[in-house]
């Protein structure tokens, strides 16, 4: 099967090419947007895409269900396959399967010590994860430290680490107030905005790239995919 | 006869097992003046519930049978389903929650939503039935309804709405507030039977009303009158009533209610919520197929002038014969009159005709739609369908789930033989998912089923109700064998040396079927009659008898789909036998190019544990080849969920019991088929290998 293909259409390709090379392992990300954007579609299609490529990821949400993200990764993975030509699928779809973990905790009791432990756990249980996601942060208990705490994790134990966190408007400009001063924690952050047919995905910050303002692209509002020129 | 239907309640108790189920059926009828003496589910007494009559439920504390009972509640008919708690014979709760228009789902006040729970919800789900909760077991240390109540909302994605607010919990739970009547109920007498209404306890006023508040929030959804009798502060019972009702019947809102069974707290208030929310048979809407328009759906109403329509969803050969639990979706069913069984198309006539309670009857003369009732010495099978003949329809098909782990059994004395045959006779007929066959080769009775526990009570039932003991053999898991790729043939048959000969050749391919879930698939594509038209029929036969023993492993080949698009005939020597005979030899030939593959049932487990056990449970689960799927950690507890191989799951139980010092619980059902992984691949051709080699020395 061709996964290059499947690959193509993940929002993270175009970014590639303009930030320097995606988030990278070591490195923490942020997605940032308005409640009901996409960010748990946004969050599972970076997801799949490691997953695709035979990494093993895990998926941590606050608030949703474990057969909900599931739920999410099926449809998504679905949606690829019913657009693009494979064989095997139910082979890479079990693959896909046990390269996957997914983790639920109760929202605002999850933060980096809770991750390690996680990490230590699903290690013993034979998985070692390449990306982390973490749905539904709070960007409100969003403290300095514990920013920082989450930056030195991914360093230290060589991750991607993307986090979600939802604000409550639609619309935004630039880093929310309660993350400045902690900026510098973050390899890359990302907004995703309602736009009209579509959602839009702009980077605030792209590592030490001092000039983000062109880096922004429209994505299907129901797969968060590149809409195809 | 029931004349008022929207006085009747068909309902449904469904739980996790030990949520105290049985205990909350108990004092149903206990208040219902069915029976007039409490008796505990774990047999404290000796006798048992009187729901839970089977003697193994009884020993075991968990019920397996779905008894119905009748009762009455201030004016209203109850009819309750016992349902099994169980995962094992969750095709007996999907079939009452079939026959049932509404359903209790208790839980338990300090576990809450448990994996169980979890099931059953998406059960009710599937066939649309309006459910209240029951948070029981308030009395118990660490019950927290609130908590559970968010549950339902976080992990059923229930609309749930506390209707009560409890008076003191645990060891100092005495009742409930009506956030409805904003009355405070206390249980009074030797078994609570006294319901005193009276002022709510200053200290919970206040808290009580904020609940109230946040009630009629959510509950105004369903009823622009009642948001504006909010806002105009002219609210009445009724008009909440009406908005939770309709809420409830749309399946948007879930009403939770407290209390505890065991210590008769808040069971009465729960049967009034019956009447109020929970739907009479008119407001049902149930279809059947029409056989004789190529199963097109049809409507039924719940109107006893229309013809009879009704469904045989229990049989039970309890101790005064055969008992069929028919529920009445159309029409009238009288004794005398003569109905139809739509699958037989034999006539039977309504001998007697009894309301069951638990192992106690009434007779009744007749009774309409909506109605549950059982009739006496009609032979059929679950899920037959009746009609008083002058329709054809049957209630559409259940979704019943093949077998998935047989074992081979045999009577330990040889006397027992008529008993033992009569005992698996029985058991198919009830339980559909249970089926029996004798073994061609080994001559040895084979019992199959959804899950270990599942032929275990079987086994266990035939040696206390025929006393049948009986010996087994190893289980063996359900496996299965496809093809994964085309693959073509063209085969010739021939043998005309002297005599009559025989000829015939068949060419086409093999491949796997594209819809999924279907066994085999023929088509004939044969032009210009190279294989005469009359032989077909002997062709698809000849690839059918093929695919009862695949050549893998000897087990069912699924998922074939057969082409044939060449052959040739002989005008003396062909015959049936002889294109049986090619087609035969041309899967034999084929079927290895086809690039076969085994399949194996891969089982749905959830492991519920105290968090310091996470690690070990997720070893158990690696160690037998599972997937795990997620993990989710809550106040001290984890869930796990995983896919496993059923092959893996024997003796799971005490493994699982060992490394977690009996905290953890688990359930499992059926999933999927998946293909077995190489390496195991191996080990069972080589173990089929040496059984074939082993039968022909």
């Amino acid at each position: 099967m061709d996964r290059r293909y499947l690959n193509a259409r993940s929002p993270l390709r175009l970014l590639e090419k303009g930030l320097h090379g995606g988030l990278g392992r070591g490195n923490l990300g942020l997605v940032l947007s308005g409640p009901g954007v996409g960010k748990t579609s946004f969050l599972v299609g970076v997801a799949l895409d490691d997953l695709l490529r035979g990494e093993a990821v895990l998926h941590v949400t606050l608030g949703h269900t474990v057969s909900h993200v599931r739920a999410y990764y099926d449809t998504l993975f679905d949606d690829l396959a019913a657009t693009t030509r494979l064989e095997d699928l139910a082979v890479v779809h079990a693959k896909i399967d046990k390269l996957r973990r997914i983790r639920a905790y109760p929202p605002d009791s999850f933060d980096a010590k809770r991750l390690r432990e996680a990490l230590a756990l699903e290690a013993e249980a034979g998985s070692r994860p390449a990306l982390v996601v973490v749905d539904g942060l709070d960007p409100a208990s969003a403290r300095p430290d514990a920013v920082r705490a989450w930056a030195e994790l991914a360093k230290q134990a060589e991750l991607e680490i993307w986090i979600s966190a939802s604000l409550d408007q639609e619309r935004i400009e630039a880093v929310p107030a309660s993350l400045r001063g902690v900026e510098s924690c973050f390899g890359v952050i990302l907004a995703l905005e309602p736009a009209p047919g579509a959602v839009a995905l702009r980077a605030l910050k792209d590592h030490d790239n001092p000039n983000v303002s062109d880096l922004h692209v429209s994505l299907d509002p129901k797969t968060l995919l590149l809409v195809r020129s | 006869m029931i004349s008022d239907l929207s006085r009747l309640r068909n309902i449904g108790i469904s739980a996790h097992i030990d949520s105290g189920k049985t205990t909350l059926t108990e004092r149903v009828l206990f208040y219902t003046q069915r029976i007039h003496r409490i008796q505990e589910v774990r047999g404290k007494e000796g006798s048992g519930a009187t729901m839970d009559y089977m003697e193994l439920e009884r020993e075991r504390g968990i019920t397996i049978t779905s008894a119905a009972t009748h009762c009455a509640w201030k004016g209203y008919q109850v009819n309750i389903i016992d349902t099994p708690g169980h995962v094992d014979f969750t095709i007996e709760v999907e079939r009452s929650l079939r026959v049932l228009d509404g359903a209790i789902l208790v839980l338990c006040g300090v576990a809450g939503v448990q994996s169980q729970s979890m099931t059953v919800d998406r059960q009710m789900r599937r066939y649309r039935v309006p459910r209240l909760a029951f948070v029981n077991k308030l009395d118990r240390s660490g019950a927290d309804p609130r908590r559970v109540a968010s549950q339902l909302r976080d992990k059923l994605g229930l609309n749930a709405v506390l209707m009560q607010l409890p008076i003191g919990l645990e060891a100092d739970h005495r009742g409930v507030i009506d956030l409805v009547t904003m009355k405070a109920l206390d249980f009074e007498g030797a078994n609570g039977e006294n319901v005193v209404e009276g002022e709510i306890p200053q200290e919970l006023r206040h808290e009580a009303e904020a609940a109230r508040e946040t009630m009629l929030d959510v509950v105004s959804m369903f009823s622009d009158e009642l948001t504006e009798a909010i806002l105009e502060e002219r609210v009445t019972e009724d008009l909440i009533r009406a908005a939770v009702r309709r809420g409830t019947l749309a399946l948007e809102l879930t009403p939770v209610f407290l209390g505890s069974a065991y210590k008769n707290k808040g069971v009465q208030p729960l049967l009034d919520a019956v009447t109020h929310y929970l739907p009479d048979p008119t407001q049902v809407e149930n279809t059947a197929v029409d056989l004789s328009n190529d199963e097109a759906p049809i409507a039924l109403s719940a109107d006893p002038q229309k013809p009879l329509v009704c469904l045989a969803f229990k049989l039970e050969e309890g101790r005064y014969g055969q008992l069929t639990y028919l529920r009445v979706y159309q029409g009238t069913l009288a004794r005398g009159a003569n109905i139809v069984n739509s699958r037989t198309k034999k006539k039977h006539k309504v001998g007697r005709l009894v309301r069951m309670h638990a192992d106690e009857m009434e007779e009744i003369e007749g009774t309409g739609a909506g109605d549950i009732v059982a009739i006496f010495g009609i032979e059929c099978a679950s899920g037959d369908t009746f009609t008083d003949g002058s329709v054809d329809v049957a209630m559409s098909s259940m979704h019943v789930p093949a077998p998935v782990i047989s074992l081979s059994v045999k009577p330990k004395d040889n006397k027992a033989q008529a008993n033992f045959s009569k005992a698996i006779g029985r058991f198919v007929r009830e339980d559909p998912t249970f089926r029996s066959h004798v073994d061609e080769e080994s001559g040895e009775t084979v019992i199959s089923g959804m899950g270990e526990l599942h032929l275990d009570v079987y086994v266990e039932r035939m040696k206390r109700e025929y006393s049948v003991e009986v010996q087994t053999g190893a289980p063996q898991v359900a496996y299965r064998e496809t093809v994964s790729q085309r693959a073509d043939f063209n085969y010739t048959h021939k043998k005309q040396t002297g005599g009559s000969g025989q000829f015939g050749r068949v060419a086409g391919y093999l491949e796997p079927v594209a819809e999924e879930g279907k066994d085999f698939e023929f088509a004939n594509e044969v032009r210009g009659g190279a294989i005469p038209t009359e032989f077909i029929p002997a062709v698809e036969k000849g690839f059918v008898s093929g695919l009862e023993k695949g050549r893998l492993i000897g087990f069912p080949v699924t998922g074939l789909r057969v082409v044939i698009n060449d052959g040739q005939a002989h005008s003396v020597d062909s015959s049936d036998m002889a294109f049986q005979a090619a087609a035969r030899g041309a899967f034999r030939e084929t079927y290895s190019k086809a690039r076969p593959i085994i399949l194996e049932p891969v089982m749905k487990l959830a492991v519920e544990s105290p968090t310091e056990f996470q690690g070990a449970v997720l070893k158990t689960i690696m160690q037998r080849r599972g997937t795990i799927v997620g993990t989710t950690e809550e106040a001290g507890f984890c869930l796990v969920e995983a896919e496993v191989p059923l092959a893996e799951m024997f003796g799971y139980a005490t493994d699982l019991r060992s490394v977690t010092q009996g905290k953890a619980e688990f359930t499992m059902e059926f999933a999927r088929y998946l293909p077995v992984p190489a390496e195991v691949t191996k080990e069972l051709k080589e173990k089929y290998a040496s059984q074939v080699k082993g039968d022909d020395e």
